[in-house]
């Protein structure tokens, strides 16, 4: 048998035969061998840690290693930063994809919005919001080449994906984008190189990676992370390059950065005008428009009642803001028990300028697309959500009339119940979108929700929310839905809120609503038991709402006070100072007395002595007008004397450390009365029961002492941290206790108020009195961002910066020339004044800034806290050649006044010398200006000091001036004064949002930019010109002195003057006869010299010669060479007309693909 | 081209020092009208305006215009500069009127303030002081302003001819830390300040004596000084007054204080300051009852974490 099946396996012809019989033999590895030795070598070196490999081997290396270390660690530590993000719902991480135009942003930004949501986006504009983790969120955002939209994008990005053409290397704008963000604070920034298919040679590919790679290293830190994108497939990047980009991306860390961690801002992701139809049409569209916004807040928390700045347009007053469902929530709880995010949320994508599913919402319509060719009839084929709601749209045959009669129905708009009954397509539409609401689970769904609404010309929510009950017309392009609807992207705690105004409004005309209404609203008077009891006390309050409710408050408005009162009014019995001081419309003195008078009546414990003195007191605070501007109040003897009581000596006895134990003194703490203890915010639980409180307060002092044991005997390492993890444990204390503070709140209308919406809420803000271009000219590929202000940055004032022209840019600055400064949220036109210390004495005018130094500015702008960091630029338009980015810098100060001076030097001539007085003319007009100057010091040229004395009746400005010596009559004088300037009040807002050409935002301009224009010459000072220095030869007069003074010299000082020698001398006048030998020598002497002349003559002609050849081979070398060069040039014009060339097919290219889809 | 900001109507004299600071603090500008309208001698008094020409001196590019009678009042403030201040205060109102507001300023200035006031020192309307220098001052320091923090008295001056001078340095902080103080604790020292100018010096010692006859029976550490000012320092109109302060465990501080009256005893003094101590103590809170203008002003300004503060009863300039 064995032999047999051997036999047919060797074969080879059935091998499925042998295996169903028996199986294969183990591998059994072999046991000796080199293989095994080499193995065995390998694996050692792969397993076990080789000590000795990072051991020091001496003393000196050791204490060297430990110092290295020390210096890592150091590098670590940053100043801890409070971060006001909250943890657990953060607002999505803003990526931008920023590049030269040609890159590959919008492949990348498509190929990433695929990878998390398996969806193509056929347009992507404005910023697409995915959810990316279980943690974390991205809103993707495409940077276009404008710099005011770098600007913009710098300020706002946490992470920079920044595109960079591998086949052509970096571009400006990438430098400037990336000087942008370092003024800014920097964000994190990941460099992607794409177009590396371009480049068919490996060694030049390397090359040029490495190149890319070291200045992109030079520019953020050394070890910054680069990606390489190979090349596109199917319009995308290849998976697995897009897959690993994105794993860095989702476990990026970032830093807070102090001027975001300070500010709240949102980043636009949909705009919406609210302005009247039928404003608009009167006035052309030329009135000021009301515009919503929607966007995650970042930053910190935005308050009410600040000013917001849109960069690009200016300042703005918030009309409102609203809580909104997240369109792209986070998984939570109890949807995701799993690790991983599953599929169903990986498809949420929130980009509503984008067409995600064929929806795009625009400024004021909302489009749908429908691919191919589209018929009604085909219901075969399945239908996206918008189509679906636009063939309902179609279905609905009612009449607008129709619509309306059956709109009034609902009265109180939030309760869903009333209108399930009716069965028509709008209404089962409807009632479904409420359900879906409700459940808040689809985003998408959301968003289609408010597309109809939009859709119809009811965008105006707000309209809808004050007035419901009012049956409004509609626009004129009304398509005939039959049914009102809700505003419906509002969070469910708004809608709860409003039930909730109704459950409290129970004065009369509410019961007399319910009334009228159908029997479904039963539920009004259930909820009537919620109605706390001392509502009934406070009558005051009563009317107040009873008038509100008359009045035709905004709704939202007469929640808020409803909601203060409710949420006040459900605390036990205690004295509720928030409400009695904000919401109350009592004065002071009158909630501080109205209280005694109910504490007195209240609290039966309290003694009454305690009454009687409040009683007195009270009495002294009303009748003493006169003296109420003073901090102590008088004492008064007689409330006073209760304290002569031996009793109630002791009965503050407890209040010492001598007095009795903590609980005791608990108990008559809270007896002895109640205004004891009063918190900042709210007033804590009281109603507990006493036996409650004492074991509360007994477990609160185990777990102190028990806190204290850990500390002293389990770690005893936590006693003695450092410095930096006391700071950052101290930090995480706070933001706990912050969060503690108002998690007590739940009401969020009321939290709302209180903190303002916290990062991470998707939220609405309704801004009035836009300009109408923003929203004519609106361009969803410009990003709008909303930044909130400080209160203290709506003010102007003189900002001193401390300034540096940037080294790249090739012109200098100059004093009183206009600057664009983009500063906070601010991008803004001045003229800045440049200064620099001198001596520490003034602050001296420059000029022109420096040259590598830094120096002073001073400007008229925003007020903007120290230490902001700013850039400027020259103009913005892309049109400008060179590098843009003019000067960095940082705030300095900001004050109401400037000093800043120039130097003035006012010069004169002597008119009469005596002495060491001089008579000075010439250097004032007028015997005024001399009696301001009196006592004011002069020097001359020569440098004699001296002083003014007085002003000269007979020339008019000549004055009488005395110096430390004789000065002469050709000295100039002068006095050297300083005039102080100050910068012109000049702020001019960039409003480059409100253009059509976006681009092209000019201001004002330049002087000589302004003569091109113009036409004009420069104004040519006579006396500015260079002229020839004309110096006449000064002359002398011989000094004479009087013989009578000679005579009495001593000798050595006698001027030693003597005749000139009137008769010849010897040497003159004798003659030299010389003897035949001295004849010739001399003869022969001069001819030497005669022919070394020549020979000297004949050399240098030579020479001559010799270099004139030289210069003539020179001359042709140089030609050759000139050649040369001009056949280099064309060969590189004609490869860069090349490539322009290719990138415009490639445009072209991309052009068609984009009207296919 | 400024922005048209938002004028804040006042009316009425009362408070005028709190809406002056709140204004200068938030660059708000206010108007303040109908300031004692009725009044036989209507319009500012003589220490407002001195007060007025105060704060104009601390401050950058304060605009004050006050209406030709006086009732009305235009504020338009500026930036606070600090820096060497000094001021003759009129004899109607102490010192302690014009510390006040510039204690609230003084943190928030661009320089160090070194404030020279000259005046009454001592008053029953203000603050002495000596209160503002041991109470008001470790208020401020709850918030971090501690370095360089100091009142110096450098002659006392009673009412009514005054004559006293003191020096108030203030540093400047960049934030003011946030407060977390619920916990009043119990009262563990009792300090107090008894001075005498152009008296007896005894005078001082029967105060305390007096005081302590009260005090004695609650705890043991009390220690009341004696502060007699001679000759030049004393002013130029006799007077003294006690000043007491009560700390707690939790350094939370309680101040009461009372100043010589024409035909008082000085024992009677003492019992006066004593049993308004008392009365403080019974009040409760971790804020002396005059300082919760101020601690309620720091913890404003502070950063935009939560600060708690457990306070008394709120009183009306609160």
């Amino acid at each position: 048998m064995l032999a047999f099946h051997t036999a047919f396996t060797k074969s080879g012809n059935s091998v499925l035969f042998a295996m169903d019989d028996r199986p294969h033999k183990a591998h059994r590895p072999s046991q000796s061998g080199a293989k095994v030795e080499k193995k065995k070598g390998k694996e050692k070196q792969q397993n076990s840690f080789n000590e000795k490999a990072f051991a020091p081997k001496s003393g000196r290396r050791a204490e060297r290693q430990g110092r290295r270390n020390v210096e890592k660690d150091q590098t670590r530590l940053h100043v801890p930063l409070v971060n006001r993000t909250p943890d657990d719902e953060p607002p999505p991480v803003i990526v931008a994809i920023v590049g030269p135009p040609g890159v590959g942003k919008t492949t990348l930004l498509k190929s990433l919005v695929r990878r998390y949501t398996k969806q193509t986006l056929s347009e992507a504009k404005g910023p697409i919001t995915v959810v990316a983790g279980k943690k974390r969120r991205l809103t993707f955002i495409e940077c276009n080449n404008d710099l005011n939209s770098m600007i913009d994008i710098g300020k706002i990005v946490d992470l920079v994906l920044l595109m960079i053409d591998g086949s052509f290397g970096f571009e400006m704008e990438s430098f400037e984008f990336l000087n942008v963000l370092q003024s800014h604070g920097f964000p994190k920034v990941i460099g992607i190189l794409t177009h590396l298919d371009l480049i068919k040679k490996a060694a030049t590919l390397r090359d040029t990676k490495k190149a890319l790679k070291k200045r992109f290293w030079t520019e953020i830190y050394q070890g910054a992370k680069l990606f390489y994108l190979s090349g596109v497939l199917n319009g995308r990047y290849p998976d697995t390059e897009i897959l690993n980009l994105s794993r860095f991306v989702s476990v990026m860390k970032f830093r807070p950065l102090v001027f975001r961690n300070t500010h709240p801002y949102l980043l636009a992701d949909r705009l919406e005008d609210l302005t009247p139809r039928e404003l608009i049409r009167t006035s052309k569209g030329k009135c000021d428009r009301t515009v919503t916004v929607y966007g995650y807040i970042h930053g910190t928390n935005l308050r009410l009642g600040t000013k917001v700045h849109i960069p690009g347009v200016g300042d703005l007053d918030v009309k409102s803001i609203a809580k909104l469902g997240d369109p792209c929530p986070l998984p939570d709880m109890n949807s995701e028990k799993r690790r991983k995010l599953s599929e169903k949320k990986k498809l949420l994508v929130h980009a509503p300028m984008s067409d995600v599913g064929g929806v795009v919402y625009d400024k004021d319509a909302v489009y749908v697309n429908v691919p191919g060719s589209f018929t009604r009839a085909s219901r075969a084929v399945p239908q996206g959500e918008g189509e679906q709601m636009v063939m309902d749209l179609q279905d609905v045959n009612s009449t607008l009339e129709d619509g309306v009669a059956r709109s009034s129905i609902k009265l109180f708009g939030s309760s869903s119940k009333a209108l399930v009954v009716e069965d028509n397509t709008g209404r089962v539409e409807y009632e479904h979108e409420q359900q879906s609401d409700e459940e808040e689970d689809d985003g998408d769904g959301d968003d289609a929700d408010s597309i109809i609404s939009e859709d119809e010309g009811f965008s105006e929510d707000e309209e809808m929310e004050d007035d419901e009950s009012d049956p409004s017309p509609g626009t004129p392009a009304h398509t005939g839905r039959s049914q009102r609807r809700q505003p419906t992207r509002v969070l469910p705690s708004i809608g709860k809120s409003s039930k909730r105004d109704i459950e409290y409004a129970e004065s009369d005309s509410e019961f007399e609503y319910n009334e009228g209404d159908d029997n479904k609203r039963v539920r009004f008077d259930e909820t009537d038991d919620h109605i706390p009891s001392d509502e009934d006390e406070d009558d005051e309050d009563g009317d107040e709402q009873d008038a509100d409710n008359k009045e035709n408050l905004p709704k939202w408005k007469r929640n808020i006070s409803h909601l203060l009162e409710s949420s006040s009014s459900q605390r036990p019995r205690r004295r509720d100072w928030t409400k009695l001081i904000y919401s109350s419309d009592l004065t002071p003195v009158q909630i501080l007395s109205s209280n005694k008078e109910e504490d007195s009546r209240e609290s039966e414990n309290t003694s009454t002595e305690i009454d009687e003195f409040f009683h007195v007191k009270k009495s002294d605070s009303t009748n003493d007008d006169e003296m109420l501007d003073q901090t102590k109040d008088p004492l008064n003897p007689k409330a006073l004397q209760q304290w002569e009581d031996e009793e109630m000596l002791d009965s503050i006895r407890n209040l010492f450390i001598t007095g009795a134990s903590a609980e005791d003194a608990d108990e008559e703490g809270e007896g002895q009365g109640e205004g004891a203890s009063f918190e900042d915010l709210e007033p804590g639980p009281v109603d507990t029961t006493d036996e409650k409180a004492r074991a509360d307060a007994l477990a609160a002092k185990k777990a102190e002492l028990k806190r204290k044991f850990d500390e002293q005997y389990d770690e005893p390492s936590s006693s003695n941290v450092d410095f930096y993890t006391e700071k950052k444990d101290e930090m995480a204390r706070q933001l706990e206790l912050n969060r503690a503070e108002f998690a007590a709140i739940e009401d969020p209308e009321t939290r709302a108020l209180v903190e303002g919406y916290a990062p991470g809420a998707y939220v609405r803000i309704e801004l009035g009195d836009v300009p109408c271009e923003l929203v004519n000219h609106f361009d969803p590929t410009y990003p709008i961002i909303v930044g909130g202000l400080l209160p203290a940055e709506e003010r102007f004032g003189f900002v001193q910066v401390r300034i540096k022209r940037h080294r790249w840019y090739t012109r200098t600055l100059k004093t009183n020339d206009p600057l664009i400064f983009s500063l906070g949220w601010r991008r803004f036109q001045t003229v800045p004044i440049y200064s620099l210390d001198d001596h520490s004495i003034r602050m001296r005018m420059l000029k022109y800034t420096p040259e590598h130094m830094h120096c002073y500015g001073t400007f008229y702008g925003p007020v903007t806290l120290p230490n902001t960091g700013f850039c400027a630029f020259n103009t913005l338009t892309s049109d400008a050649p060179g590098f843009r980015v003019a000067a960095t810098g940082v705030v300095l100060d900001i004050d109401r006044s400037v000093k800043i001076v120039k130097k003035l030097k006012l010069t004169g001539v002597p008119l009469k010398i005596f002495k060491n007085t001089a008579f000075i003319k010439d250097m004032f007009s007028s015997a005024l200006e001399v009696a301001k100057f009196e006592g004011a010091n002069i020097r001359t040229v020569s440098g004699i000091r001296g002083q003014v004395k007085k002003a000269l009746p007979k020339p008019d400005g000549a004055f009488r001036a005395t110096f430390e010596d004789k000065v002469l009559m050709s000295d100039i004088v002068f006095l050297r004064a300083w005039y102080s300037i100050e910068p012109r009040k000049f702020y001019n807002p960039v409003t480059s949002l409100l253009l059509s050409d976006k681009n092209q935002w000019s201001g004002m301009r330049l002087t000589g930019q302004v003569r091109r224009d113009e036409g004009q010459k420069t104004p040519l000072n006579v006396n500015s010109t260079y002229k020839r220095i004309e110096r006449p030869e000064r002359r002398f007069n011989p000094l004479k002195i009087p013989a009578k003074l000679q005579s009495a010299l001593p000798y050595a000082s006698k001027p030693k003057l003597m005749k000139a020698q009137s008769r010849q001398t010897y040497m003159q006048k004798r003659a030299v006869v010389m003897e035949p030998e001295e004849k010739k020598a001399v003869a022969l002497m001069q001819q030497i010299r005669a022919l070394r002349k020549d020979q000297v003559a004949r050399r240098k002609e030579k020479k001559s010669e010799r270099r004139e050849a030289q210069r003539k081979k020179a001359e042709k070398e140089e030609a050759k060479q000139l050649e040369k060069d001009k056949e280099k040039r064309k060969e590189h014009m004609r490869a860069a007309g090349q490539k322009s060339k290719r990138e415009a097919e490639a445009e072209e290219g991309r052009g068609p693909k984009r009207r296919k889809t | 081209m400024t922005l048209p900001s938002s004028l804040i109507q006042f009316s009425g004299h009362h408070y005028i020092r709190h809406r002056l600071v709140l204004s200068i603090l938030s660059g708000k500008p206010i108007r303040i009208d109908k300031i004692r309208p009725d009044d036989k001698n209507p319009g500012l008094r003589d220490y407002e305006i001195s007060l007025l020409r105060i704060l104009e001196k601390a401050t950058n590019g304060t605009v004050i215009e006050i209406s030709v009678t006086g009732t009305a009042l235009l504020l338009k403030p500026g930036i606070i500069s600090g820096g060497t201040l000094t001021h003759e205060c009129p004899l109607s109102r102490s010192v302690g009127y014009f510390l006040e507001p510039l204690v609230m300023l003084a943190p928030f200035a661009k320089k160090p303030f070194q404030l020279t006031l000259r005046g009454i020192t001592t008053d029953d309307h203000d603050l002495s002081v000596d209160l503002v220098r041991t109470v008001t001052l470790p208020h401020l320091q709850l918030f971090g302003i501690s370095d360089g923090l100091e009142l110096r008295i450098k002659k006392r001056g009673s009412p009514p001819a005054g004559g006293g001078e003191v020096q108030f340095l203030c540093p400047i902080v960049k934030q003011v830390t946030t407060l977390n103080f619920v916990e009043p604790g119990k009262i563990k020292r009792i300090r107090g300040i008894a001075h005498a100018v152009r008296v007896s010096p005894q005078f001082s010692n029967r105060m305390i004596e007096a005081s302590r006859s009260v005090l004695n029976r609650y705890i043991p550490d009390i220690y009341l000084y004696s502060d007699v000012y001679k000759g030049e320092d004393s002013g130029k109109s006799p007077g003294y007054a006690l000043s007491l302060l009560a700390e707690s465990t939790t350094s939370a501080i309680y101040c009461a204080e009372a100043t010589s009256q024409p035909g008082v005893a000085p024992e009677d003094v003492a019992l006066l300051a004593t049993r308004s101590l008392l009365t403080e103590i019974s009040k409760g809170g971790c804020v002396d009852e005059r300082h919760q203008t101020l601690v309620l002003l720091m913890m404003v300004l502070g950063s935009e974490d939560v600060g708690r503060c457990r306070m008394g009863e709120p009183t009306l300039r609160t």
